[in-house]
């Protein structure tokens, strides 16, 4: 795409959160001279995820002398995902870069990522080498190799904050929570091709992380949503079904236990807290079915809105040769078919 | 099956069957032809050459539905250039593999005809045969199965497990179909376009039309060995049927009163809750405090609460219909038959 007036090729959004440089000015620096070199028209977006009056003050500083971007002031911690939403909101460019807002990697290798996009349709970078202790290497191994076994990605590392993608993935991902960890995954589900590709990691990012168990424990919950969304959103009674009926089978064996003890041995039932158990797994049972036939319910009510798939293209040729002789094709049947019709999207970035 | 002749709808409808009763050859019905294809590059051309045989021979405009699941063979370049010399061939490629429902779906979402008939791509079925369908279509039934009656696949792992899985959704949704896996099927546009297909509903349906309240009728089409490529649908799992199965009997008789469905699963809990507090206070007032058992009194603590969680549950799912889009009103329009005596021409009018 060569660089043009109106709108630019690039909006760069940089979400900025708790986590952010000392000097976010120094930053934004490295990142425009190493988009620029690039030589496509850019733009950079900022979004305060929050109140943070010193980066602001800082970016204001620059807008005072000169610098163009945008800053986007959100009142409260929205998170991440709101934030990047916010900023694609603004952004007008045909392709969407996000930039971490601390030093995470090597600016100089943005362009690796932009040029990746030449054959896919986002881009994402990881750290590579990548610096760490082992405890923290053996935390990533397991979080990813969950992620990769429950979605059949293949993806290193979903950390890394710096992405590129055509401006048509963000507009079909629904993204919300704290999703944007696994925008390459939801990008994947909705068919479009994504790639990684290796980044220097930044020398002020290779010191050892501390996590609290918290975030251990949201990282768990992330899995388990992204787990639950990619394979249960259309089917959720396979999810609550097969747990549901798997509580209730145990409870009814126990049951059955407990009533051949009783027939056959006059075991007395009432001194036996099992039946307690038995009874408690049964109900649970039921219950977590019933969690899933509501779900089913849910998804039924609102089945108009839902679209299993997306389409890629369609292929018509308009009366081409040999032309039927039956004229079906010119009966004004419907008029407004195929909604989706969409030419193939033509490669975003050849920087 | 019962054969309700003719058939009056609402709507633009109404007027578009009026004026096309009187059926000459070019009168007849416009007819789409949709079939879903995942790596058949073997199969497209001779079933394109099956199709256009069998339906030039009938003299109806018609039209062919492809829609791609995302193979990863050749399937969409033959496809793509038999399109080039037929502008009644429409191929909707989907961006990956979204499953055999979803391009159902969207074969269905992207067909302008009147009638539409499925088929499975890879030859198995005889286009041949879409005549049949038709005559039961033009005769007035809504929903026309086909019946593999010489089935040409495997016994034990295709034919027992199919067999019984049609009796059991015969018996759940009270439409006893012979067989639902049959692909080759004709439907009216206006209800199947009606009807949201999702999740891997494709086996089902002439049961999920069924909450429209179709006229059905089968019958027996020819089915062939499979003569390229390897079949996709191995041995479906007995669990997703039977699940799927509750789903269907869920939406299909208690989507609209949910409340019903969910007092009618805490029935048993109720009894069970009632028996133990029987026991309980038979126990107290023969023998005293001392010789109630904590088991059966907590059993039946926790059925009758259980019992009441799940009509709260049933009331969760009322408020989710009410606040959903999907309604019955819309269905019995699909179907409905409106007699109106000939001596009253006012009220005729205002049909």
């Amino acid at each position: 795409m060569k660089p043009q007036a109106a709108p630019p090729s690039i909006s760069v959004i940089v979400p900025v959160g708790a986590r952010r440089a000392a000097d976010i000015g120094a930053l934004y620096r490295e990142y425009r001279s190493n988009v620029a070199a690039t030589g496509a028209t850019h733009e950079f977006i900022f979004v305060l995820d929050g109140p943070r009056p010193e980066a602001r003050r800082a970016l204001e500083t620059l807008l005072r002398e000169g610098e163009e971007f945008t800053i986007v002031n959100l009142t409260r911690n929205f998170g991440e995902a709101a934030a990047l939403t916010a900023g694609f909101e603004r952004s007008s460019g045909g392709t969407i870069v996000t930039l971490p807002a601390y030093p995470q990697i090597e600016p100089a290798d943005i362009r690796k990522l932009l040029a990746g996009l030449s054959t896919a349709d986002m881009v994402i970078g990881y750290r590579w080498p990548r610096h760490g202790n082992a405890l923290d290497r053996a935390r990533r191994a397991a979080f990813h190799g969950l992620v990769n076994w429950v979605t059949g990605a293949r993806l290193r590392d979903l950390g890394c904050g710096a992405r590129a993608m055509r401006r048509q993935v963000l507009e079909e991902i629904d993204l919300y929570g704290d999703q944007h960890r696994f925008l390459p995954i939801l990008a994947m589900r909705l068919g479009f091709r994504v790639s990684e590709t290796p980044m220097r990691q930044s020398a002020l990012d290779r010191h050892a992380r501390i996590y609290r168990p918290r975030e251990y424990m949201h990282h768990l919950l992330d899995l388990f949503s992204i787990f639950f969304l990619m394979r249960f959103t259309k089917k959720p009674l396979r999810f609550f079904g097969m747990l549901g009926a798997a509580t209730f089978g145990v409870g009814a064996v126990l049951i059955a236990y407990l009533g051949m003890d009783r027939l056959l041995f006059s075991e007395p039932l009432a001194d036996r807290p099992a039946l307690l158990l038995a009874a408690l797994l049964l109900v649970l049972g039921m219950q977590v079915f019933a969690l899933g036939l509501l779900g089913e319910l849910i998804i039924f009510t609102h089945a108009r809105g839902l679209k299993d798939y997306r389409v890629e293209e369609i292929i018509q040729y308009p009366d081409a040769v040999a032309a039927s002789d039956s004229g079906s094709d010119s009966a004004p049947a419907d008029p407004a078919a195929s909604p989706e019709m969409r030419a193939t999207a033509p490669p975003a970035v050849t920087a | 099956m019962s054969g309700a002749k003719s058939t009056t709808r609402d709507g633009n409808i109404d007027a578009a069957q009026r004026t096309a009763s009187p059926r000459g050859p070019g009168l007849a019905p416009r007819l789409s032809v949709i079939v879903p294809l995942y790596n058949e590059q073997e199969s497209v051309r001779p079933l394109y050459e099956a199709i256009v045989r069998a339906l030039e021979e009938l003299g109806r405009p018609f039209e062919m539905v492809f829609v791609d699941d995302g193979s990863k063979d050749d399937t969409v370049p033959v496809a793509a250039s038999l399109a080039r010399h037929d502008s009644r061939l429409r191929i909707v490629k989907f961006r990956r593999n979204y499953g055999q429902t979803a391009a159902m779906a969207a074969g269905i979402e992207h067909a302008n005809g009147e009638v539409l008939v499925t088929m499975d791509g890879d030859l198995q079925n005889d286009p041949a045969d879409i005549a049949l369908l038709l005559e039961q279509i033009d005769a007035g039934f809504d929903l026309v199965v086909g019946w593999r009656h010489n089935r040409q696949d495997k016994l034990i792992t295709r034919k027992i497990p199919s067999r019984i899985a049609n009796w059991l959704i015969g018996r759940v949704t009270g439409v006893p179909i012979h067989d639902n896996g049959c692909s080759l099927k004709a439907f009216r546009a206006s209800l199947i376009k009606r009807i949201p297909l999702y999740s891997e509903m494709h086996r089902f349906i002439p049961a999920m039309a069924s909450i429209a309240g179709p006229r059905v009728a089968q019958i027996r089409v020819r089915h062939h060995a499979r003569r390229w490529g390897q079949s996709k649908y191995g041995l479906s799992r007995i669990y997703k049927v039977l699940l799927d199965l509750m789903v269907i009997k869920t939406i299909a008789s208690f989507a609209s009163r949910p409340l019903r469905w969910f007092a009618l699963l805490s029935l048993p809990l109720f009894a069970l809750a009632f028996f133990a507090f029987g026991q309980t206070a038979v126990d107290l007032l023969m023998d005293g405090e001392d010789a109630i058992s904590l088991p059966i009194a907590g059993s039946g603590v926790i059925f009758l609460g259980s019992a009441l969680i799940l009509l709260c549950s049933g009331a969760l799912a009322e408020l989710i219909y009410a606040r959903g889009d999907v309604r019955d009103r819309e269905f019995l329009k699909l179907t409905q038959t409106i007699l109106a005596g000939p001596r009253n021409p006012e009220t005729d009018r205002a049909l």
